[in-house]
């Protein structure tokens, strides 16, 4: 029908508009014009409580700073096929950028965006710091960043090292920018490994001061976001010496520039130069010449130094006070992993738009020419992505979740899960870029239409806050933990999700129908087999290795292999329980029934691409095959909810691109708009 | 927004005259005693022609004009009101269904509408000409959109446009109600051209004899009797930035007391007569139209519509607060001008009260907006506000 009427227009636009008008210098085809989606997509359930259920919190707040950053010249918009559009300008010099990052900053300040960002106590002002933090990091992953660093490394490392002395002295004063914090962990020569970091702290008690120094090279100080241009203080992470003996490593507040933004006496700032993204933000490198401090600076809530010079700690065991004092860093993870969602849910929603409303190649000669989104193959490319984006990001609001009511005894848990979910929601979020990127051809490589660009925005995430192929192996070496210690003292599994370990081994059907295929038990068994299989071979292995005289250490890292199928293994299965949570909490029918199929989109198309499922035989061929037939008829079904289901992610238009719109206008000679 | 008289008119069918001239049609909006004011019947017969109008290759052109000193000065809002006291208002349900349909039908119009707004255009007035693709606006024009005062909030589509005026100067133009001239609609976008009223009859001549009639050449005819009129010291329009700074606040509250910063800093009548507009309005109306705005900046124009549907019934249903029989009582049938509005302060409105508004209604018989499909050859800028 559809195809008809098109026609009909067309033949219509062919009669009615000859002789062509002359007024106009250049009118386009009628052929090729601009049919909007909304016009033939219609929505078969709520957008907006979908929405509610993937955003999950200040919906409200977020509409206001989408209305603030898009009303602003600050963030240059520009008007394109009749549409606002705003990002930053790309183009624009690495220095100008960063500048341009600085003054946006000031202007969220100003409208009262970081109101209790530090101050404010309670859940709801955290909540409210994520969702503007989110909502800004769609704009531009460098604004995020900059103001990341300021308010959860700077801030944060004050909030949760610090004591009271800090926070009175410091917190109001960050939260209005009257100080500009940066975190100076990284270093040259040590990235992951905080431990080995070389530079040095030493006591002076004639005078009361701590002297820091960086005694090489490699313990320079590398990657510190504000460092370059901004930032007046930093938290310097370091060694620690007492009378000759390390404490291990501890955190200084050090004044890096002056009020007027001078470089302050013994510290030497350099840039880190260009990058491939992120270039709104002046990472530098700080080396510190014995510099100075009051001991008052020490950050000291997991130890002191008293006038005269004894080191003081309530934990003895320097890996405890290590880990107790890395512990509040989780926050990072939580960041990252959420804002990969957000950029991943950009890149869907304008290659999905884009498929349905651009044509190509026709399937008989005269026909119209077939929309991207209906072509199967198409379907293929990008709605499994689209259901994997919606199961991450019920993840991210879990993580969350999970990070606010962080008590003691959860540091473990919040530890392996934001390390999953980090590794896990990043890597989609660059698979589902490149995939989006060539989805949309040509016009992928427009800096404008982001799915490309954003590939070299984000791709940092991958490594910072902890390598995810690290974070993979740590993952494996707590689920290896709990594993010997319920065998060792013959007790259940207890936590991080593994309480199905406990009973009998779940069987997968020799025939997967449909309807099997379908449902979450079937699939939840799934995922739970791999998962405990997997971890029992894993346990064996390294067990194996050490009864032959490796150390521990070394039988991880032989067994790095399964460590990495293990980890996706436990991922997975947490995004799938943390999936049919929500769409447990659901009442509305339509939304129950779209819930259950993006589930089972996500569920089955896991299971088609870990190979571990067909490497163990978890799965056997002919339910490979089974699987692989259904996913067909999914995305069949999905289609028709394309629209509405990019349309529930809430984002603004001007934050999407223009070829997620009117890009025939947008890309018409003239600029005038008729 | 208009009080409607008891009488009723005589004809009904003389509420719009209708003049046809070659490809133009031009539409007379004829109540004046009443000020133009939409009744039920006006917007159905304009909705009627309307769409038969984009039905008709014979016609390329709608010029929209009201009778007297007013384009249009509202809906009629008291006529819903009296519904709502007869417990009836589903039939000012009914009302606003139409009205919006209307609105939509006008802001994805295929053809061109010109709208001559010489003299007033309030609320619903501004509902069927904003919307359309030319504005033109005289010495004689009054805007505003005075609702909140009302116990209502800034609908026909209101939050579509008004959130897309600069910076937040639609947040000052919805919550506040304040008065903008013809030369002040111009600047902000509201008109798309300011025309001295004793030039209006040989404009009308030209639009009727033009060979073209896309919008490039009505645009090009119109700016032929233009003028750029300049913004006194007294507008607001030069205090954008004042606006800027107090109007993007995050919530009501936060606005009224950055205004009352400002207030401190700075001796400005204007500081203090946008403070006492808020604090006169109804704190509900307020709150759900700052909300209402803030959303329909992100969304479009249809979307806007249909939010504002569920919004509009919430209100005359009164299920949560009943400001608005509250408010035509106190300012359109006593016209004592001192409504008592419950909950009586900002405080006592919660975020939860505010979230009722924007719910479906739950009520058997009750159906979202509707809107009309539209034909798939759209104009570009049309194309931009779905």
């Amino acid at each position: 029908m559809d195809r008809i009427s098109r026609r009909a227009q067309v033949l219509n636009n062919h009669l009615t508009q000859s002789p062509p008008p002359t007024v106009s210098s250049l009118q386009r085809s009628p052929c090729l014009a601009f049919s909007p989606p909304e016009l033939t997509e219609k929505a078969h359930f709520d957008t907006a409580e979908l929405r509610k259920l993937t955003d999950g919190h200040n919906i409200q707040d977020r509409d206001w700073l989408y209305g603030l950053m898009v009303q602003s010249k600050l963030f240059n918009p520009r008007v394109l096929g009749g549409r606002v559009f705003i990002s930053p300008n790309y183009n624009q010099s690495m220095e100008q950028q960063r500048e341009m990052t600085m003054r946006r900053i000031l202007f969220l300040l100003e409208r009262g965006v970081f109101e209790g960002w530090l101050t404010g106590k309670g859940i709801e002002a955290e909540m409210r710091k994520f969702a503007f933090l989110e909502v800004v990091g769609m704009f531009d992953h460098s604004l995020a960043i900059k103001i990341g660093v300021h308010f959860f490394l700077w801030g944060g490392a004050i909030q949760f090292f610090g004591t009271k002395r800090h926070h009175d002295k410091w917190l109001r004063d960050t939260e209005s920018y009257a100080v500009k914090g940066c975190f100076a962990m990284t270093e040259l020569g040590h990235g992951s490994n905080v431990r080995g970091i070389e530079t040095i702290t030493t006591y002076d008690s004639n005078t009361g001061e701590f002297i820091i120094n960086t005694p090489c090279e490699s313990a320079q100080k590398y990657w510190i976001g504000g460092a370059a241009n901004h930032a007046t203080h930093t938290v310097a992470f370091s060694q620690l010496n007492i009378d000759g003996t390390n404490q291990g490593v501890h955190a200084f507040i050090v004044q890096i520039r002056d009020k007027d933004g001078s470089i302050c006496p013994s510290i030497r700032i350099a840039d880190c130069g260009h990058k491939t993204g992120l270039n709104g933000v002046d990472n530098g490198r700080i080396w510190f010449d014995n510099v100075r401090i009051p001991r008052e600076n020490l950050l000291n809530s997991v130890a002191d130094v008293s006038p005269d010079g004894h080191y003081l700690s309530s934990i003895k065991d320097p890996d405890q006070r290590f880990a107790a004092f890395l512990a509040p860093l989780t926050s990072g993870r939580v960041t990252i992993a959420v804002s990969s969602v957000y950029s991943s849910k950009i890149g869907m929603a304008i290659a999905i738009r884009y498929a349905l409303s651009r044509r190509a190649f026709s399937v008989a000669p005269n026909e119209p020419e077939v929309l991207l989104l209906d072509y199967p193959s198409h379907q293929r490319r990008l709605l499994p992505l689209l259901a994997k984006t919606y199961a991450m990001s019920f993840s991210a609001n879990y993580l969350k979740t999970l990070y606010m009511n962080r008590t003691p005894e959860l540091i473990k848990t919040i530890h392996v899960v934001s390390s999953a979910f980090k590794a896990a929601l990043t890597w989609h979020n660059m698979r589902t870029l490149q995939e989006c990127r060539e989805a949309c051809g040509g016009q992928g490589l427009k800096t404008e239409n982001h799915v490309g660009h954003f590939k070299s925005e984000f791709d940092v995430q991958l490594t910072f806050e902890g390598d995810n192929n690290v974070l993979m192996q740590q993952i494996s070496k707590a689920l290896f933990a709990e594993y010997v210690n319920a065998k060792k003292r013959n007790k259940p599994f207890k936590g991080l999700g593994l309480e199905h370990m406990n009973g009998p081994s779940p069987v997968i059907p020799s025939q997967l129908s449909s309807h099997t295929l379908r449902n979450k038990q079937f699939q939840m068994d799934a995922f739970c087999l791999r998962e405990r299989d997997l971890l029992a071979q894993f346990a064996e292995e390294v067990l194996k290795l050490q009864s032959q005289g490796q150390s521990k250490e070394n039988a991880f890292m032989l067994s790095y292999q399964i460590a990495e199928d293990l980890g996706r293994a436990f991922s997975d299965r947490a995004i799938l329980k943390n999936f049919i949570q929500v769409e447990e909490s659901a009442t509305d029918e339509p939304l129950k029934g779209i819930l259950a199929l993006l589930r089972s989109m996500y569920a089955l198309v896991i299971m088609e691409e870990d190979p571990a499922f067909l490497r163990y035989g978890y799965l056997s061929t002919t339910n490979a095959t089974s699987l692989r037939k259904e996913i067909l008829v999914l995305c069949k079904e999905m289609r028709p909810h394309a629209l509405a289901l990019v349309d529930s992610f809430g984002i603004p238009a001007a934050l999407l691109s223009p070829i997620a719109f009117n890009w025939v206008d947008s890309n018409a000679w003239s600029p005038v708009q008729h | 927004m208009a009080s409607s008289a008891s009488i009723p008119p005589r004809n009904e069918e003389d509420q719009v005259l209708v003049e046809e001239k070659s490809f133009a049609r031009i539409l007379v909006l004829n109540r004046p005693k009443q000020l133009n004011a939409a009744s039920f019947y006006m917007i159905s017969r304009l909705l009627e022609l309307f769409v038969a109008y984009e039905k008709d290759s014979a016609v390329k052109l709608i010029i929209l004009k009201g009778k007297g000193r007013a384009f249009c000065a509202g809906g009629d809002v008291a006529a819903v009101a009296h519904n709502i006291k007869e417990d009836k208002w589903k039939l000012g349900a009914e009302f606003f269904r139409k009205e919006f349909t209307l609105n939509y039908v006008m802001a994805t119009y295929s053809k061109p509408q010109v709208s001559i707004l010489n003299g007033i255009v309030m609320g619903g007035g501004a509902g069927c000409s904003v919307h359309g693709r030319f504005r033109i606006a005289t010495e004689n024009t009054v805007f505003a959109m005075p609702e909140t005062a009302l116990g209502l909030f800034p609908d026909i589509g209101a939050s579509y446009f008004l959130s897309r005026l600069t910076g937040f100067f639609g947040e000052y133009v919805g919550l506040t109600g304040a008065r903008l001239n013809g030369a002040e609609m111009l600047a902000c976008g509201l008109a798309t051209h300011y025309v001295p009223a004793a030039r209006l009859p040989s404009l009308e001549a030209a639009l009727l004899k033009v060979p073209y009639t896309d919008p490039a050449s009505i645009s090009a005819i119109i700016e032929e009797y233009s003028e750029f009129p300049t913004i006194t010291e007294q507008s607001a329009y030069k205090r954008l930035d004042i606006i800027n700074r107090c109007f993007s606040r995050r919530t009501v509250e936060e606005i009224v007391s950055a205004l009352e910063r400002e207030a401190t800093n700075v001796k400005d009548g204007w500081i203090s007569a946008t403070i006492h507009s808020l604090k006169k309005a109804s704190p509900m109306s307020l709150k759900i139209s700052l909300r209402s705005i803030r959303e329909g900046r992100l969304q479009g124009v249809g979307h806007c519509l249909t939010r504002e549907y569920r919004m509009a019934c919430h209100v005359i249903r009164g299920d949560v607060s009943k400001d608005f029989i509250e408010g035509c009582r106190a300012l359109l049938l006593d016209k004592d001008k001192n409504p008592k509005w419950e909950p009586s302060t900002l405080e006592l409105v919660s975020d939860e009260m505010v979230e009722q508004y924007f719910t479906k209604l739950d009520d058997e018989d009750w159906e979202e907006l509707k809107l009309p499909t539209r034909p798939v050859n759209l104009p570009s800028s049309t194309i931009a506000k779905l």
